[in-house]
């Protein structure tokens, strides 16, 4: 049943179902957003751009055949266009519905094409905002990969909004992290757009879309030398002013985590991967970085001549490294044992029982979990089941 | 019963400091629902449909009565005055406040329990036998192996982040009660050649969407190897489990894709390994532990008190038929308290109800409770002169159902009601179920039969080994039951057949009533159980039963 707004107004519903989701995870959210009455007839709408894949997977474990709405500008780069068919395909969504300008107004208003550069808001109405209009008159919700993080003009957003009394806009992501969104594409072994890997962590149109440098903000790419931020789809009142790219700024350093406190790396004698361990005539300054999927077996005989071994967590929530570092500690070996990545503050006492030594993390952790979090772990030797059962307390 | 030492309770209280900081940083805003997720998840705290859910340990179902009266007073203090006991021997709270739960897991460390590892991808709390310590047909008390499981596995850091969820379960007693072929790892008490006992070790079991009978890793364990062949075991899973997908990365589907020929290759491996890692100390802990369990002093005394009421009055003798077991003491028996009264919700109780179950522990049964997998309270002790007067005292307090493993004495996962990942609704049909065979007073007359009931496929009500198992789906949106027959979850494990299409809400009720008056006509005397009718008949008469129009159109065709 369509939803009425003179009926139930959509600012009724909307505050009832953040008070109602509040406290929901994003897929919960998606999950009750696709069934709940007060919500309606709904479809997702997706860019396929650098993170859509993580809202598309979510749709797929919940309902293969929820409408998803594709809006293709023909202006894309090639590369998202082969991207769509892929994630279609590979998630089996069965209702992907591409969207595009009417050949007539495009015939109109932008015959060759380069409506961009004269006007690039009438570009976005012609090919984007306009045919999404059209699209949507027909469902009384739209699902939105929007998040807070991603700017001042998004820093409030709530899983639902109003849009304009007409209709609710769901933002299940709205409360994610960056590193949440890379933790769940590691995690579900994801399709990535190819051109995140050629510097483009946000994507849009071809013409408006550029490469973004180290350090700068991912939407930096999108408008780029334009006032604008938003194409008009998520128009709202407002300007943001994005910082320029941080003047000579020292590269930012990861941390070391031991039981003393946050330190510098002192280890400066590179590392090399365990294919690459060579004659035990590089000892002992041999140091070797091993991913997460890594057969403890394989460095049988081999741990010798090793100083340094790096575990790497891809995410918190893998803790294939855990048996990784006891394993080569029952395997014999004696050097140092270092975890690296995504490790929380809450798993020090694990990683230091497990027989790591130290954990080395990225500035962006760094920042978010001050050394008082790690120092409440610190105290790992005591409160542990393991050592008494093996006489080791 | 285990009482905790000193490390174990400073153990306890570390945890709870640790969650309400958690918790208020969750409060204040400093953490994100997200963020907060792993830690409330390694504290039993789960987000529901309608609010939080907190999930209480019992460790292998074992409580005493101090330890009962408390789960009544949070009942009354932080929910709405009821708990539900489930299949995993556990008990839920499905209304608390988050400001509550730091206060909720006080209490429990008062009385020395926790919900520590009740959820996320690590070792959940170990279950076992309902009966052990007191059934007749026992080989060794599993409890202790279970405790020395529990401490071994709490905290345990190499598995707190396993690929998915992992399930123990320990039985001391060839009849299985503890359904070990349906968990991660099954661990069944045996006797060797020479008399000695140990474990049959048992590995990727379990239910859920793909439902899969357990195999044998190793014939024969030497009870003092338990906990380096249990670390192999999680260790190599840890590795070599899936974590692409989390519908294939439970165990069961490790040892299905590699074969358990390799996965028992590794083990072994990893075994030798890890057992230079004990010393000996785990068997010294052991033995203190196992001291701890030591039956208590029966007493001694008539059983005529018992022996007049089952000849004079018909509804004691009606519940002591059906809810008594065999005690290996012959004076004494097990008494199942069933909370399946007709038209309740299956594992609910109240905290009145708690509070009469232990005070009748204390008075009656040596200070012991047991919470069953099929959501019942054991009182495992009770000498037979009591019995008229623990009867009594059951009915005066509405606990007096005289069901335990009949027609109305169901197993229902919370389904549509509570749970944000059901499909339908489960406990209205077990209610319906229960109400009409009620009024239709066929319940003794049908005998022993397990119906279990799950509102979606992840089959937290164990359809899969019920006798007459319901599966609660979402058709386009309209809810639609399937029927499985012929499952157990004994020593003779079975998983159900599907007997075809499925029934609406309305239709569902009336199926299973056919096929009850089916099996009626069709079984070779009184003795002859529903689950014997169906192995001897098979499917076919009872599929003619459920689908009456079918079996017309057929005999037309021929």
């Amino acid at each position: 049943m369509p939803h009425d707004p003179m009926i139930h107004p959509v600012a009724d519903r909307v505050a009832g179902l953040n008070a109602r989701y509040r406290n929901h995870a994003a897929q919960a959210v998606l999950e009750r957003a696709l069934t709940d009455p007060h919500v309606g007839r709904i479809a997702l709408v997706s860019s396929f751009g650098a993170e859509s894949v993580v809202l598309l997977h979510m749709l797929s474990v919940i309902d293969r055949s929820a409408p998803v709405l594709f809006i293709d500008t023909q202006m894309l780069f090639p590369e998202t266009l082969s991207y769509q068919a892929e994630v279609a395909t590979a998630l089996g969504l069965t209702d992907v519905r591409t969207i595009r300008a009417r050949p007539e107004a495009v015939a109109a208003r932008d015959p060759e094409g380069l409506l961009h550069q004269a006007d690039t808001d009438a570009c976005c109405d012609l090919r984007k905002t306009e045919p999404l209009e059209r699209a949507l008159a027909d469902f009384d919700a739209w699902i939105t990969g929007r998040k807070r993080f991603q700017g001042a003009t998004r820093a409030t957003l709530d899983f639902f909004e109003n849009e304009g009394d007409r209709r609710i806009k769901v933002n299940p992501l709205a409360h994610w992290a960056p590193q949440d969104v890379q933790d769940y594409m590691i995690n579900n072994r994801l399709p990535r757009h190819p051109l995140v890997a050629r510097g483009y962590p946000s994507i849009g149109c071809a013409p408006c879309t550029s490469r973004v440098a180290p350090g700068e903000d991912p939407r930096a790419g999108r408008w780029r030398d334009a006032e604008k931020e938003e194409c008009g789809i998520h128009f709202i009142n407002g300007k943001v002013v994005r910082g320029p790219l941080p003047k000579e700024e020292e590269q930012p350093m990861n941390m070391l985590v031991t039981d003393q406190g946050f330190g510098k790396d002192d280890w400066t004698n590179g590392f090399v991967s365990a294919e690459q361990i060579g004659a035990p005539a590089d000892a002992p300054m041999l140091a070797v970085d091993l991913p997460s999927d890594t057969d403890p077996a394989s460095l049988a005989g081999l741990l010798q001549g090793i100083a340094l071994i790096r575990v790497e967590f891809p995410s918190f929530a893998d803790g294939r490294g855990f048996t990784l570092a006891r394993r080569l500690r029952l395997m014999g070996f004696n050097g140092r044992l270092r975890a690296r990545g995504h490790v929380l503050a809450d798993q020090y006492a694990m990683a230091r029982r497990a027989g790591f030594d130290e954990v080395e993390i990225s500035p962006e952790l760094t920042a978010r979990q001050p050394w008082e979090q790690w120092q409440a772990r610190a105290g790992w030797q005591s409160h542990d089941y393991q050592s008494r059962l093996r006489g080791t307390a | 019963m285990y009482k905790y030492n000193d490390f174990d309770e400073a153990f306890v209280r570390e945890r709870v400091a640790q969650f309400s900081a958690q918790v208020a940083r969750r409060i204040d805003g400093s953490l994100s629902e997200e963020e907060f997720r792993p830690l409330r998840l390694m504290n039993g705290l789960y987000l529901q449909l309608h609010a939080y859910m907190l999930r209480v340990a019992v460790p292998y179902g074992t409580l005493n009565s101090r330890q009962m009266r408390q789960l009544a007073y949070i009942a009354e203090r932080c929910d709405k005055g009821y708990g539900h006991f489930t299949t995993r021997q556990n008990i839920q709270y499905n209304w608390p406040k988050l400001p509550d739960v730091p206060d909720m897991l006080s209490a429990l460390a008062d009385v020395e329990m926790h919900a520590i590892q009740t959820s996320g991808n690590t070792i959940r709390n170990v279950t076992s036998d309902h009966f052990a310590g007191a059934a007749a047909d026992e080989i060794e008390d599993p409890r202790p192996w279970a405790e020395l499981i529990r401490q071994w596995s709490t905290d345990h850091p190499e598995f707190q982040f396993l690929p998915r969820k992992f399930k123990i379960a320990v039985t001391g007693s060839p009849n299985d009660r503890a359904v070990v072929k349906a968990h991660d790892i099954g661990l069944r008490m045996i006797r060797d050649e020479n008399g000695e006992a140990g474990f049959e070790v048992i590995v990727g079991g379990g239910l859920g969407r793909t439902p899969m009978e357990g195999k044998v890793i190793r014939p024969f364990l030497p009870k003092a190897d338990l906990l380096p062949y249990l670390e192999a075991i999680v260790s190599v899973y840890n590795l070599l489990g899936r974590r692409d997908n989390k519908y294939k990365a439970r165990i069961k589907i490790t040892v299905h894709e590699n074969g358990i020929e390799t996965v028992r290759a590794m083990v072994e491996e990893e075994f030798l390994l890890r057992r230079t890692a004990f010393g000996g100390a785990d068997q010294a802990l052991f033995s203190q532990i196992s001291d701890a369990f030591r039956a208590p002093a029966f007493s001694v005394g008539p059983t005529v008190a018992y022996d007049s009421a089952h000849a004079g009055d018909p509804v004691f003798r009606a519940w002591a038929d059906t809810n008594l077991a065999r005690h290996r003491n012959p004076d004494y028996a097990i008494v199942t308290i069933s909370l399946k009264k007709p038209g309740a919700t299956p594992g609910d109780a109240t905290a009145a109800q708690m509070r009469v179950m232990a005070d009748l522990a204390e008075e009656f049964g040596h200070d012991e409770l047991r919470v069953s997998h099929e959501q019942n309270i054991v009182l495992p002790h009770v000498h037979r002169a009591n019995l008229p007067a623990l009867h009594a005292r059951l009915i005066a307090a509405d606990l007096a159902t005289a069901n335990i493993g009949l027609v109305s004495d169901i197993i229902a996962c919370p389904g549509m009601d509570y749970c944000a990942l059901a499909t339908a609704r489960s406990i209205p049909v077990a209610q319906e179920i229960a109400t009409r065979f009620e009024e239709l007073r066929l319940a003794h007359d049908i005998g022993p039969l397990k119906i279990k009931i799950s509102g979606c496929i992840n089959a937290c009500g164990h359809h899969h080994v019920g006798h007459i198992g319901i599966l609660g789906l979402d058709r386009a949106g309209v809810e639609n039951y399937q029927i499985t027959l012929g499952g157990d979850g004994t020593q003779d494990f079975a998983i159900g057949e599907r007997a075809g299409p499925g029934f609406a809400y309305d239709e569902i009720v009336p199926a299973i009533e056919r096929l009850l008056l089916a099996y009626l006509d069709l079984r070779d005397g009184q003795e002859e159980t529903f689950l014997d009718a169906y192995r001897r008949l098979g499917p076919g008469p009872f599929k003619a039963a459920l689908y009456p129009e079918a079996e017309r159109g057929r005999k037309h065709a021929a």
